[in-house]
């Protein structure tokens, strides 16, 4: 017997038992077809020579919730515990959905599978009178509750310190400490500031996030942290604490990647990263286009910069125009009211001619140079600058590249839905331009709330608990920090 | 009975309750975000007991190179939280002191970039340092006996206890770096050629 997932090429076995065991109460040839390939159902099969059972579930991403929406088991083959792995593969993909419930209805003279179902934990909560049309018959109303891991996460990949807590995927605390204040001074992340930062705000952001979750260390049950990649010093710091947690407790420990943990982000926010997607990360750190078909198993890195992070290029023009850092907010509140097409500033790897080798890579050193050049230029000659329509066709010109490329990523893959992470998004213009060219090309756009889009604990909890309901194992004790971790590394065991 | 743990130099962690019931150490002066959980669960078993039965931790809060040392400071302290165990910070040069005797000494330990981490001490109490020196300015220390040995958790754990003993503070659990970060605020805002 083979156990597999149902599609609608299988409809036609499907629609023949399902007539056969459920004759008038059976669904339509066309609901069936439907529920097959709806989004967030699961439906498989077991087959012999032919198919011989079957179940399908539906997932509530947003309530936590499951249902069972159909089982059947073909006459002649009941009784054989075929019913009972129906149901277990359906219960393993509704935890590993992040459901904290699943619900069924059974026929209350069903008494064989009432008591496969309690004997699974699922408990009666209800009784319809007379629910099966045209039958009359009364429905037993089921209940299973499913406890999902709480998960600590800690990241500190560069200069952020976060403190997560998930439950399932469900978001518990995301405390976060940010030395962002001590590079001001220095126009960029020290990595050693940093790394300093990161040791002294962990009791205290540890302590945060345990406070704001409501919960003790002891009903956490696993610890995720993130490995790489990222500044090696700062993420040492994060992989120690831990590692200490860990050993202190005896909980399993997840070393996660921190760029998948951006991806994973939008879990918390409704319960479910929409899959496949299109994922555009940018920060002071990366810049990078991802190809997400699972978020466990299947991430391709379509391109990254091949030079400076797109951040990075804000905070070295805010220099170039004199203004403080972070880059990013001075230089949005500059542009406000510059002209967006005043200067026309390079676009870096959108030639044919890089294309051949960069089609989905990014590069800003040029743009930045340009910048400087222009303003030196004009300074030199004695010329008065707009610094508004500088920042504004800067900035116009690192928006166009990106979202150029992660749009024509989402075409060439036809996958239409893009995702933005990473602590450039808390650009409106981004935001906003993201939106219209999204909307013009029938693109649906993601972009979870900020605190989850900046680098954060709470995303790299959630990457751990992913794995866990997925039934994933441990990483050992043994790993290290992987400043250059490649995406394809979700988990380093 | 006291967990140690001390990235000093190595990676290792000791189990100290009368006498040293575990040392365990790794000598990579590289691998301490790999090593430190092995360690401490290596020193735990291998002195027989569960880490329920640990009451208290210290931890060499340096001056070492920094990105090791943070290593075992952070994993410390994630303990302490997790156990809601006391945490205790213990200097290295006053560790390798301690375990050197009570003359008149001269502690010190590579601090790279050719210069030491350095500090004198007499009849067991430290006089001066933690400081910097250069290899010239040893000869300043005449009368001093010169102890070059690196630190570790045996140590560590060992002076800790003598400390708690004589009631010597142990709070204080800032990493020693004896530097301020290698940078320089940015002077000009030319950026190109």
């Amino acid at each position: 017997m083979e156990l597999k997932k149902l599609t609608t090429a299988d409809l036609e076995q499907v629609m023949r038992l399902e007539n056969a065991l459920f004759e008038s109460e059976a669904w339509s040839s066309k609901t069936m077809a439907a529920e097959l390939s709806a989004a967030n159902s699961f439906y498989i099969g077991v087959f012999g020579l032919e198919l011989l059972g079957y179940a399908g579930l539906r997932v509530s991403p947003g309530d936590f919730a499951s249902d069972v929406l159909t089982i059947g088991v073909s006459k002649d083959q009941q009784g054989k515990g075929i019913g009972r792995r129906l149901m277990a593969e359906l219960l393993a993909f509704a935890k590993r959905s992040g459901s904290e419930q699943v619900f069924l209805e059974v026929k209350e003279s069903n008494a064989a599978a009432i008591a496969l179902y309690k004997s699974l934990g699922f408990e009666q909560i209800d009784l319809r009178k007379k629910y099966y049309q045209p039958s009359g018959e009364n429905a037993v109303v089921m209940k299973l509750l499913i406890d999902q891991p709480v998960v600590l996460g800690i990241e500190s990949s560069c200069d952020e310190t976060g403190v997560g807590i998930v439950r399932g995927n469900r978001l518990l605390a995301n405390a976060l400490h940010s030395s962002m204040d001590e590079h001001a001074k220095y126009g960029g992340v020290v990595p050693e500031v940093a790394a300093r930062a990161h040791l002294e705000a962990l009791s205290p952001t540890l302590d945060k996030a345990l406070s704001d979750a409501g919960i003790s260390m002891d009903q956490v049950d696993a610890i995720a942290v993130a490995n790489g990649p990222g500044l090696a010093g700062a993420l040492m710091v994060g992989i120690g604490a831990a590692k200490g947690l860990a050993v202190a407790t005896g909980k399993p420990l997840y070393a996660v990647n921190h760029l998948v943990g951006h991806v994973g982000a939008d879990v918390l926010e409704r319960g479910a990263v929409e899959l496949p997607t299109i994922a555009l990360l940018v920060s002071g750190g990366h810049t990078s286009l991802l190809l997400v078909r699972d978020l466990l198993d299947d991430v391709v890195l379509l391109g990254e910069t091949i030079d400076d992070a797109a951040g990075e290029a804000f905070d070295k023009v805010a220099r170039v125009l004199g203004l403080s850092y972070p880059g990013g907010p001075q230089i949005d509140k500059q542009a406000a009211d510059g002209n967006p097409k005043a200067i026309k500033f390079p676009r870096g790897l959108t030639l044919p001619k890089d294309l051949v080798e960069h089609k989905y890579d990014f590069s800003f050193s040029g743009l930045k140079t340009a910048v400087a050049r222009y303003v030196e230029k004009a300074q030199a000659e004695g010329l008065e600058i707009s610094k508004s329509d500088v920042a504004a066709s800067f900035r116009e010109a690192v928006i166009d590249v990106l979202l150029t490329k992660a749009i024509s990523a989402c075409e060439e893959y036809k996958i239409p839905r893009l995702l933005l992470g990473g602590g450039v998004v808390a650009n409106a213009r981004l935001r906003e331009e993201a939106k219209r060219r999204c909307d013009n090309r029938g693109i649906e756009l993601r972009i979870p709330r900020f605190s989850l889009c900046t680098d954060n604990g709470a995303m790299i909890a959630s990457l751990g608990a992913q794995l866990i309901m997925s039934g994933r194992k441990p990483s050992g004790l043994g790993f290290g920090a992987e400043s250059t971790l490649p995406v394809t590394s979700i988990q380093t065991l | 009975m006291l967990l140690s743990i001390d990235t000093s130099a190595g990676t290792s962690a000791a189990v100290i309750d009368s006498n040293c019931l575990s040392f365990v150490s790794f000598a990579d002066p590289f691998g301490h975000a790999e090593n430190i959980g092995l360690v401490v669960e290596k020193a735990i078993s291998e002195a027989g007991i569960s880490m329920e039965q640990i009451s208290a931790i210290a931890v060499a809060r340096g001056p070492a190179p920094y990105t090791g040392l943070r290593v075992g400071m952070a994993a410390a302290t994630a303990l302490s939280k997790a156990r809601a165990l006391p945490l205790h910070g213990v200097i290295t040069l006053d560790a390798i002191a301690h375990s050197a005797g009570v003359g008149s000494l001269l502690v010190t330990t590579d601090a790279k970039r050719r210069e030491l981490f350095a500090a004198t001490y007499k009849s067991g109490k430290r006089i001066d340092g933690p400081l910097l020196l250069t290899a010239s300015d040893l000869e300043n220390y005449a009368g001093f006996e010169l102890v070059q040995v690196s630190c570790d958790a045996k140590l560590v754990g060992e002076y800790a206890k003598a400390a708690f003993a004589q009631g010597i503070d142990l709070s204080d659990l800032s990493a020693l770096y004896l530097r301020s970060p290698d940078v320089t605020p940015s002077a000009g805002k030319k950026v190109s050629g």
